[in-house]
């Protein structure tokens, strides 16, 4: 009765999910915090160059045959996702109000983290992004502020997640300069995708291959994709989807020298009395604190959990939380905002097959002076409604919402029916952050994570502006109806960033250009949380290009004996 | 939840007229969704749900999607799916459920005198009372669309989108691959 049970798996052999084992009293070269898009790549790297790496990761070891096509355990149970009854947490607007318990992020609690359920979107940042505070201008009253690292010295490790992690696309007019080409082709247009190339050359744009970290084709052993169209929300049944846990997790596991340590919460990075990082406490599955020790120590949580782990790790020498001399950790989070225009349109477009987006438009990647607006954006079409959720909210605000015409219009607009998304540049606030509860704590008695968040008015303009743009097109591409969903500031995000940033000075920026805690010389921390920028969403092709180059980094550091 | 953006998309599910249905672990679920198939064919008297209610809310869930030229929710057996789920991962619901079928009883004797059951009513006067709850703050309409939605449009596992009827309604299939053409747009370029 299942709706897999008529469908036919690929045969995938099993991956290894048996590692070298370590004890805690033993010290580890590394652990890792983390097993996730920047965590799987950091000890992949570690492991490969020799080093003993321990990987704590809160949640289980899934595989292929644990993945279904089920929008209540995805969605409504959070299947994949951090369980907000036992790790709950709290959000307010700003910093004058009293947090309400209330979801506010999600992210992957398992082997291979939020790699296993993204939608695989991989655009590269491009040179302008490490730089638009100083070429363009900065806006007083935020943190916006150019990287310590350019492009140029990211392009290599931008290469590397390609070939390494496995990138399908095809170069377009803009793209930044590249080293080498995609190691896979872009997959074949869907009607979104064809849609949006109406719309563009329409309006004078070029619509282009979208670049997926998706295989388009056998690639490293693994499976070419099935198009099966559940990538958003849902991990990939035939290992074509390119996470941690099929690309670097085995190979790092391959090495003999890296353990990947289960259902193990990380509590509190510990600290010695010459502010020398120890290693790391935390709850095994029977939340039993057990401590790991290790020379040095690598958070790879995510934006989120990162800050919160610092902030939970204070002591006598670092009273306002580790690595936060600054006051920096857990300020300046960003989300990637957007806007967005919903269409329907005569024939079937059927975005529900395939993989969520397969062109997309950078002409607005950066926008005319004479706007008045910080940042720019680019373009995608796609339909990532599930079938509960089109019938929730699919249709036009204004249609039916039970009987017969109701039922018609369902019929008449799910395979008809398309979502404009403009991804912006988001800005960082000092004021939007990630701190601890006061009083809220999670299931293992360790402070909750509080967010504050409100977008910045000159982001609500930018949002407003990109909405008006993808209502353009999707007109200009002939939909038969459009309409604009209203702005409003967000209140979830599953893109956490910004929370940790890099930067030259210790006063401002939590991490150095490699990644090294500015505080405390043997601890690094890589992952969303390093962002200074927001860039125009779809952050996760830099955080691991920004995790081979830490790899790369602490790998002489600790050749060198510099750790 | 007119905002279908990805940032907002889950968490309008999870916080949403949806959360119905939003405590369970999966496991039960799988199991629920055996014995829903297996009660279906035999059946078999509702664990949760007394006939009554399970009758008002037949009547109900089929005026939300109803049975007309294509399957509705009756079809698609939502009434099912509810008393399972309410016998396993929804167990916290059911108090909602007496409720919502108490106000359509509660409605129903206003619109007709003596009526006992929303059931008992004819189509059009059930539309009424429907279009009544739809429009009054603070009724149960948005439990009864949502039970409603969920039985008819998720895994048919759950005990409802029987014969993925849901499903059919839609156009969606839950093919295990695709290849191009996938649309009208990319086979016509």
């Amino acid at each position: 009765m299942t709706a897999m049970s008529d469908h036919k798996h690929p045969t995938l052999a099993p991956l290894q999910t048996t590692t070298v084992q370590y004890k805690p009293e033993d010290e580890v070269d590394f652990v890792v915090v983390g097993s996730g898009a920047a965590g799987g790549v950091v000890a992949k790297e570690l492991s490969t160059a020799g080093f003993k790496v321990v990987v704590l990761e809160q949640g289980p070891w899934r595989s292929e045959k644990d993945f279904v096509h089920d929008e209540i355990a995805i969605f409504q149970q959070g299947a994949l996702t951090n369980d907000f009854s036992k790790s709950p947490n709290t959000f307010r607007k700003t910093e004058k109000e009293k947090a309400k318990n209330q979801p506010c992020l999600a992210y992957g609690r398992g082997v291979g983290g939020t790699s296993i359920h993204f939608s695989a979107n991989f655009w590269r940042f491009r040179e302008i992004d490490f730089k638009e505070a100083s070429v363009k201008g900065t806006l007083a009253g935020t943190g916006f502020a150019d990287w310590p690292i350019t492009y140029q010295d990211l392009e290599p490790y931008y290469t590397k997640v390609d070939w390494e992690v496995g990138v399908a696309g095809a170069p377009g007019p803009f793209d930044p300069p590249r080293s080498r080409p995609y190691p896979m082709p872009p997959h074949p247009p869907k009607s979104t995708g064809i849609l949006l190339e109406r719309g563009a050359k329409k309006l004078g744009w070029t619509a282009f291959p979208a670049p997926m970290a998706i295989a388009s084709k056998q690639y490293d052993g693994r499976s070419q994709c099935v198009q099966c169209g559940f990538c958003l929300g849902f991990g990939c049944e035939v290992r074509a989807k390119s996470s941690s846990l099929v690309t670097v997790i085995p190979k790092a596991v391959a090495t003999g020298k890296c353990e990947i340590r289960t259902n193990s919460y990380a509590r509190k990075v510990e600290t010695d009395a010459r502010g020398r990082v120890t290693g790391v406490k935390y709850f095994d599955a029977g939340k039993k604190e057990i401590f790991q020790r290790a020379k040095a120590v690598v958070v790879c949580a995510n934006g989120a959990e990162t800050p919160r782990l610092l902030l939970n790790s204070k002591s006598n020498l670092f009273p306002n939380g580790l690595a936060n001399s600054s006051g920096v950790v857990g300020k300046y989070l960003m989300f990637n905002g957007g806007g967005f225009a919903n269409a329907q349109f005569e024939h079937e477009v059927n975005g529900f097959k395939g993989i969520v987006a397969t062109r997309i438009v950078w002409d607005l990647y950066e926008l005319d002076p004479k706007l008045g607006l910080v940042g720019g954006g680019g373009f995608d079409y796609r339909f990532d409604i599930t079938p509960m959720g089109f019938g929730f909210g699919g249709l036009h605000p204004d249609a039916p919402k039970w009987g017969s015409a109701y039922k018609r219009e369902l019929e008449r607009q799910y395979n008809r029916t398309l979502i404009a998304y403009g991804h912006t540049t988001s800005l960082p606030v000092a004021t939007n952050s990630i701190s601890l509860d006061p009083e809220l704590k999670d299931a293992w008695g360790v402070p909750a994570i509080r967010m504050t968040y409100q977008d910045h008015p000159q982001d609500l303009k930018l949002y407003k502006y990109f909405s008006d743009r993808a209502k353009d097109l999707v007109d200009a591409s002939g939909a038969v109806r459009s309409w604009q969903p209203p702005v409003d500031s967000a209140q979830f995000s599953v893109h956490l960033l910004g929370t940790c940033r890099m930067g030259n000075d210790p006063k401002t920026s939590v991490v150095d250009k490699n990644n090294r805690a500015h505080d405390v010389k043997n601890l690094f921390v890589v992952d969303g949380s390093s962002l200074v920028t927001s860039g125009r969403g779809q952050p996760t092709m830099t955080i691991q290009a920004l995790a081979f180059r830490a790899a790369d980094q602490i790998i002489g550091f600790a050749k060198r004996r510099e750790i | 939840m007119s905002n279908l953006s990805r940032r907002n998309f889950v968490a309008a599910l999870g916080t949403g007229a949806a959360a119905v249905w939003l405590t369970a672990e999966t496991r039960d679920l799988l199991a629920a969704g055996a014995r829903a198939a297996a009660a279906a064919k035999a059946k078999a008297p509702y664990k949760v749900l007394t006939a009554d209610q399970a009758a008002d809310l037949d009547a109900a869930t089929s005026r939300i999607v109803p049975s007309d030229s294509t399957p509705g929710a009756r079809e698609a057996n939502v009434v099912r799916f509810i008393d399972e789920s309410l016998a396993g991962f929804a167990k916290e619901q059911k108090d909602d459920v007496n409720k919502l079928v108490a106000e359509l009883r509660r409605l129903a004797a206003e619109k007709h005198k003596g009526a006992k059951s929303f059931a008992a009513l004819t189509v059009a006067e059930q539309d009424a009372v429907i279009a009544t709850m739809e429009k009054t703050k603070g009724s149960h309409f948005g439990d009864l669309r949502g039970m409603t939605i969920s039985g008819m449009f998720a895994d048919p596992k759950y005990g409802g989108n029987a014969n993925k009827s849901g499903w059919k309604v839609l156009g969606f299939d839950d093919h295990f691959s695709w290849s191009a053409p996938f649309g009208w747009y990319d086979r016509n370029v």
